[in-house]
C-alpha cells in the first residue's frame, strides 16, 4: 500500500496538469473554430427617393473564417441583440467555400438562432471562409438617428453540429 | 507503474483533445451599427409651367380674368418629425396674382390656396416622417385694368420644422 500511494499522488498531479493543458488547448481551439474578421462595420443611410423611401446601403467588408469538424457535419447560425431596434438589417453569406448559404436573414433583436450556412461537410480540408454582406434599410416613417439614435447590433455567429 | 501513470496521462490528453470537443458549440460576434441620417427630399415634376390669360378667359363686363394649370406635381420624403412644406416666389412685386394649392396630397394637410409672394408661406402641414406627393394647382389672375405683361416666377418649395 505504501508503495502505491506515491504513484497515486503522481497520477493525481498529472491529472490536474492534464486538465490544465486540456483547458488551454480546448480554449484555443474553440476560439479558432469560428472567427469574425474585419471589425465592426457601420452602415449609414444618407439618401432617398422623393415619393419613395430611403435608399438601402450594403457592407461587405467583414467575413467569417470557420473550420470543418472531424466526422461531423456542421452549420453556422446567426442571431442578434439590439435593444430598441428601429431600423432594418439583413445579412447573407456569399463566397462560401464550404457549406450551403441560406437566403438572406433578417436580423431582429431577440431572434432565435437562424441558419446562415448549412451542410458544412467534415474535414479535411479544414479552414473555410465566407463574406458577410449586410444590408441596412429604413422607411421614412421609421425616422432617423439624429432624433432616435443609432441601432447597435451585437451579431453572434455560432458553429454547431447539424 | 510509472509507465502506467504516464500512459494514462497521455491517453487522457489525447482522448480529450480539441478534435473531440470541436463538435461542441463555438461562437464569435461583432458589432454592426445602423445609422440613418436626417433625410428631407423634394422634387417638382416639371421644370416650367406656363399660364396664359387670353381673351378666351375673359367674360364681358367682368374685370377679373383667370386661368389654371394642374400639369405639375410635387413629391417629397422626410424622416424627420414635425415637418411642413413651405413655398415662396422670387418676385417681390409681380404684376399679376399667382396662387398655388396642394391638390390631393397623399400625406399631410393642405393649406388654403396660397397667394405667392417673396415671403415663405405654409403649403402643406403635418408631413413628418412620410413620403408622398400632391398635384400643384396654379391659378393666374389678372384684371383687365392691369393691362398686359408677363411675370416669370421662380418658385421654391422647402421642408421645414413645423
Amino acid at each position: 500500500m505504501t508503495r502505491v500511494l506515491p504513484y497515486c499522488a503522481l497520477w493525481f498531479k498529472l491529472l490536474l496538469l492534464g486538465f490544465a493543458i486540456n483547458a488551454l488547448l480546448c480554449s484555443a481551439a474553440m476560439a479558432q473554430e469560428i472567427r469574425v474578421q474585419g471589425g465592426n462595420p457601420i452602415l449609414t443611410i444618407t439618401a432617398g427617393v422623393p415619393g419613395g423611401q430611403p435608399i438601402a446601403v450594403t457592407n461587405s467588408t467583414t467575413s467569417i473564417r470557420y473550420r470543418r469538424q472531424t466526422g461531423l457535419t456542421t452549420k453556422i447560425t446567426v442571431q442578434t441583440v439590439c435593444p430598441g431596434q428601429k431600423f432594418n438589417l439583413q445579412v447573407v453569406a456569399i463566397n462560401v467555400t464550404a457549406g450551403t448559404p441560406a437566403p438572406a436573414v433578417t436580423l431582429t433583436t431577440g431572434m432565435l438562432a437562424t441558419n446562415l450556412i448549412t451542410n458544412i461537410p467534415p474535414r479535411p480540408p479544414t479552414n473555410e471562409s465566407c463574406t458577410l454582406v449586410y444590408t441596412a434599410s429604413s422607411t421614412f416613417a421609421q425616422g432617423n438617428s439624429v432624433e432616435l439614435g443609432d441601432d447597435v447590433h451585437t451579431v453572434v455567429y455560432t458553429l454547431i453540429a447539424q | 507503474m510509472k509507465l502506467l501513470v504516464f500512459i494514462s496521462f497521455i491517453a487522457f490528453i489525447t482522448l480529450t483533445s480539441p478534435d473531440e470537443v470541436s463538435a461542441q458549440i463555438a461562437m464569435d460576434n461583432h458589432t454592426v451599427t445602423v445609422s440613418v441620417s436626417e433625410i428631407t427630399l423634394l422634387q417638382v415634376s416639371s421644370g416650367s409651367v406656363n399660364l396664359t390669360i387670353t381673351g378666351a378667359n375673359a367674360v364681358a363686363g367682368v374685370d377679373m380674368m383667370s386661368t389654371t394649370d394642374q400639369s405639375s406635381s410635387l413629391s417629397w420624403g422626410t424622416n424627420g418629425s414635425l415637418k411642413k412644406i413651405t413655398v415662396q416666389s422670387n418676385l417681390a412685386a409681380p404684376l399679376f396674382t399667382l396662387k398655388v394649392l396642394a391638390l390631393n396630397p397623399t400625406q399631410g394637410l393642405a393649406s388654403p390656396e396660397v397667394t405667392l409672394s417673396s415671403a415663405w408661406q405654409d403649403f402643406l402641414l403635418n408631413i413628418g416622417r412620410t413620403s408622398g406627393s400632391c398635384t400643384l394647382r396654379y391659378t393666374g389672375i389678372a384684371y383687365a385694368s392691369q393691362g398686359m405683361g408677363t411675370d416669370t416666377h421662380s418658385i421654391t418649395f422647402t421642408i421645414q420644422t413645423q
